[in-house]
């Protein structure tokens, strides 16, 4: 009989919060691009003598996540030192959260395979970001470069540190617990949650349990900078651990390295995960005491949250769940839909033209929809023309395309394009068949004579007519007037 | 009389009222201080320059007519190395940091600074303010200034021997477990430690944070009032300093009686061992106290004395095990020469002096896992009993008499034993683990005229109270007299 193996995954998620200054000093936060060690001073460098103050800022930001993943807040938390040396965390300690986590026993609720499925949150804390080390070497090693430079740049930048429990079953799940993260703190306002520049950083802990009842160690991989390559790093730890357990070996307790170009874990430091911290409560900063009012405040001022948009889409627009979970992905994606219904546009029609043209504008010119050129107040007024005027989609796309050339008004574009802001129809029409009869006479008596039996002229006709309308014109007002010129 | 022999207050008085020009008070201490300097090495970095050309800056303005800055104008003033100040290097009586120029100035230095206070220089310690004699430095021990053979007592030692001396009237020590009162008992002036809290640490190269505190040395206790007005101040670099301030301290000595007080003696403390003269000194103190108008009760403090040494000697070491960590050559301070990071880790740390390491290891060591529960979780708790122990003490009186020494000053070389030189904290330490304040007060002289001591200690915040105590004990005793053992001979 074959075994089966179940993985059992958590993830440590680090996410840098938006604050303005560092954890315990004043210096910005502004770290990316900046020239290395321009961020500094005495505090975030460790020099002698220097005391950290707590941002208060980064306290409610980690408050304000917490909330949001359903956490339970202590009114009461503290800071421990953790005891580590290495050149890029200044003062040898890394102050962190411990026994006392501002945020414990929350969940998070991820949809898998249109079946949702609630993720435990183990606790959420606040900690400080250590700096960076560049290597000389091109092996990335220290020991055999000629020389290392440190940059004290990220040193001190607040983190939040979120803790799931071992909930997780699949790679699957592990990206879309990720991104429902990442989804969540970017909606807060809490983290920008970038990945790939080391705003938001995961580490995977995996395990696997047999069906024989053993349950190998589990091991920690660091170092995944995307969630493809989450999904592809558990997946090759999974299938790692499992050749392991078939062969009936134990599974070494470790923390592993991902390379994402070879495609394996490797290990990394053995002998350094017999680390010990030495943790101890940190002297320097008086217990963190956040009264009820506090707290209740700052739940009070939570935006509305992805689950609960979503929620509100499905029943007060009725979209279904493709087009919700595009519009909700992003809070600013969410704001600019709603910006076009409040200009008349329809639900669906103002969802799929953010599907499509929105998106493939975004796309083609790397521009975020905060900073779409065409406001949604214009293009809502747009889509209204089409669901309430008559306007046809070709004409509206010809104006949608002016006013994101010409940044223009609507009435401007109008004109610039020549589309009639409303259906063709009428006398207008008529006097459009009317001149087109006379241009092309020769296939209107061919018509008339029955030498179209399978009607393919009068489909051209009728072509003419749309084509030189714009589109205008509605299809079933051009053939009523079309039989009533061929027949009259 | 010369003008180094002044208390800083009068100092301050003569120099608002022009009697007197910032430089000449400056040039009168620095002569002083070249003249005892040679035998008593109290000073690490001497900064005539640069207090001549402040000197010459503060009497500019002030013949500009610019606002005087009181309350120090123009007061000499000896910071212990461990106090951070732009312009001279830091050094904690380390190799470690022989050579470190801070790039910041400490709260204490702005605040002196604004009232008007002329620094003269960085004072010898113990390295890391780790000792008992000031003889664990590596720039070589201070004399005690009472007499050439003793040591000054530590850590505090040259700030101390700087004002015995009449380097100074002011100095500004830093207390851990009696780095400011057990120098000020040796070398014969008053120290006192103010309530955790009171005076901002930020700027103060940190030994054990939930202990060390910085304080004044004077030989006059308006001096110790005048600095506590111009360095308490809720501080927002510094979080665990407190806005507690209570008053104006300087007031605080103007008690005429001890009416309605009820002040301890400690049960305990007899069975000790202690110097019979300096067990003499309390009885006095107590006998003084008595006439004065207080009442004499006897309180027990059965934690503080059993357990006090070990608590301490777990937690200060652990905290310091932490906060000496940062000294890996990386950033600043000394660095050893190395093939990789690990051997520069460990070459740059082996400059530390012997008794630093002992303590780096110990507090490593109770900090680990496994020791963690057993040693310093233990003593956490003991703290917190010790804690209550006192508020108990404290529901029944108004401040405790002690001694802050167990021995008079030893000679240079006489204590070896580590934990001997420990037991010298014995009456200070549990001071420092509850957080209080404490002063220690000169108290006449020996026959042999060795300086005998008296410790006022009192209830969080209650500096006021003790000013007012310690007043009364001054009138009794009599202000320090300046040491002439170190005049040139």
């Amino acid at each position: 009989m074959s075994l089966t193996y179940t993985p059992v995954i958590g993830l440590e998620i680090h996410v840098q919060l938006l604050t303005n200054t560092k954890l315990f000093c004043s210096c910005s936060t502004d770290y990316i691009g900046a020239v290395p060690n321009s961020n500094i001073c005495p505090v975030c460098t460790g020099q002698p003598g220097t005391l950290p103050v707590l941002n208060a800022a980064a306290v409610r930001l980690g408050v304000r996540g917490a909330l949001a993943l359903h956490c339970t807040i202590r009114e009461a938390t503290r800071f421990h030192r953790k005891n580590y040396f290495y050149p890029d965390l200044p003062k040898a300690y890394q102050i962190s959260q411990y026994d006392l986590p501002l945020g414990e026993k929350g969940f998070l609720d991820i949809s898998v395979e249109g079946a949702m499925k609630r993720i435990g949150i183990t606790r959420l804390h606040l900690e400080e970001d250590a700096g960076k080390l560049v290597h000389a070497a091109s092996d990335g090693r220290l020991s055999g470069a000629g020389e290392s430079l440190v940059d004290y740049n990220r040193g001190g930048v607040p983190l939040a540190e979120i803790v799931s429990d071992p909930d997780l079953g699949s790679p699957e799940e592990a990206r879309e617990y990720v991104s429902a993260v990442r989804r969540l703190v970017r909606y807060l306002e809490v983290s920008n949650g970038d990945m790939e520049a080391g705003s938001l950083r995961v580490d995977a802990n995996i395990s696997l349990k047999v069906s024989d009842g053993r349950w190998g160690n589990r091991t920690e991989v660091k170092n995944v900078n995307s969630l493809r390559s989450l999904e592809r790093a558990i997946s090759y730890e999974i299938g790692r651990q499992k050749e392991l357990l078939e062969k009936g070996k134990e599974i070494v307790q470790e923390t592993r390295h991902w390379d994402d170009a070879r495609g394996v874990t490797h290990s990394s430091r053995s002998k350094e995960d017999a680390h010990d911290y030495r943790y101890f409560p940190e002297p320097d900063i008086p217990p963190l005491v956040l009264s009820r009012e506090e707290i209740e405040k700052i739940r009070g001022n939570l935006p509305e949250l992805p689950w609960e948009r979503a929620k509100r889409f499905r029943e007060a627009y009725g979209l279904g769940g493709e087009d919700i979970s595009n519009l909700v992905e992003d809070r600013q994606v969410a704001a600019y839909f709603e910006g076009l219904l409040s200009s008349g546009a329809s639900p669906e029609r103002a969802a799929k033209w953010v599907q499509t043209e929105v998106f493939r504008v975004c796309n083609d010119r790397k521009i975020s929809v905060e900073n779409f050129p065409v406001p949604s107040k214009l293009l809502g007024e747009l889509l209204h023309k089409i669901d309430a005027e008559g306007l046809s989609t070709t004409g509206a796309r010809d104006v949608f395309e002016c006013l994101l050339e010409k940044r223009c008004s609507l009435q401007e574009a109008f004109e610039k394009t020549g589309v009639a802001s409303s259906a063709l129809e009428g006398d207008a029409l008529r006097n459009l068949v009317q001149t087109l009869f006379q241009e092309q006479a020769e296939v209107v008596s061919i018509i008339r004579e029955g030498k179209d039996p399978k009607g393919k002229k009068r489909t051209f006709l009728q072509g003419l007519v749309m084509r030189a309308s714009r589109g205008q014109a509605k299809v079933e007002d051009v053939e009523r007037l079309l039989e009533e010129f061929l027949y009259k | 009389m010369e003008l180094w022999e002044y208390p800083g207050w009068r100092i301050a008085q003569f120099v608002s009222r022009r009697e007197l020009s910032v430089e000449d008070v400056v040039r009168s201490h620095l002569g002083r201080i070249s003249c005892c300097e040679p035998q008593l090495r109290a000073l690490i970095t001497p900064m005539e320059d640069a207090a001549l050309e402040r000197a010459q800056r503060l009497d500019a303005d002030i013949q500009a007519g610019k606002e005087l800055p009181s309350p120090l104008c123009g007061v000499p003033v000896i910071l212990k190395d461990n106090m951070c100040f732009q312009g001279a290097p830091t050094t904690c009586g380390s190799n470690m940091l022989r050579e470190w120029h801070p790039p910041y100035n400490a709260s204490v230095v702005e605040y002196l600074e604004e009232a008007g206070a002329v620094i003269l220089g960085k004072a010898n310690m113990d390295e890391f303010a780790m000792g008992s004699s000031t003889e664990n430095s590596a720039f070589g021990p201070t004399s005690n200034p009472r007499n050439l053979a003793l040591v000054p007592g530590g850590s505090s030692g040259g700030s101390a021997a700087s004002v015995a001396a009449g380097y100074c009237p002011i100095a500004l020590g830093s207390d851990t477990g009696g780095s400011i009162r057990q120098p000020a008992a040796f070398c014969g002036v008053h120290g006192m430690k103010p309530t955790y809290g009171l005076i901002s640490r930020y700027g103060l190269v940190a030994f054990a944070s939930s202990l060390d505190q910085i304080g004044p040395f004077a030989r006059d206790l308006g001096d110790i009032a005048l600095t506590l007005d111009v360095l308490s101040f809720k501080d927002p670099r510094d979080a665990t300093s407190s806005p507690r301030k209570n008053g104006r301290y300087l007031d605080a000595l103007e008690r005429s009686s001890l009416k309605g007080l009820r002040i301890g003696l400690v049960k305990e403390y007899e069975g000790e061992k202690i110097d019979p003269r300096l067990e003499a000194s309390v009885v006095h103190a107590a006998r003084v106290c008595q006439d004065a108008g207080a009442e004499i009760v006897h309180v027990s403090l059965k934690n503080a004395i059993s357990y006090g040494l070990a608590c301490y000697y777990i937690i200060a070491p652990a905290e310091a095990s932490s906060n000496l960590a940062r000294y890996d050559g990386v950033r600043y301070g000394f660095r050893a020469p190395a093939e990789t990071l690990i051997e520069q880790y460990c070459a740059t740390r082996r400059e530390f002096g012997s008794e630093v390491q002992r303590r780096i290891l110990a507090g490593t060591y109770v900090l680990s896992s496994g020791y963690y529960d057993a040693y310093y979780l233990t003593a956490q708790k003991m703290r917190q009993r010790i804690c209550y122990e006192f508020d108990q003490a404290f529901h029944d009186v108004d401040a405790l008499l002690m001694p802050t020494t167990p021995t008079l000053p030893f000679a240079k070389g006489a204590v070896t034993s580590p934990m001997e030189m420990y037991l010298q904290d014995v009456f200070t330490l549990p001071v420092n683990l509850a957080g209080l304040p404490a002063i220690s007060l000169y108290a006449g002289m020996t026959e042999e005229e060795l300086p005998l001591n008296v410790q006022v200690v009192g209830p969080r915040w209650s500096e006021t109270t003790l000013l007012g105590v310690a007043s009364m004990l001054e009138i009794a005793f009599g202000t320090p007299p300046i040491a002439k053992g170190c005049d040139n001979a």
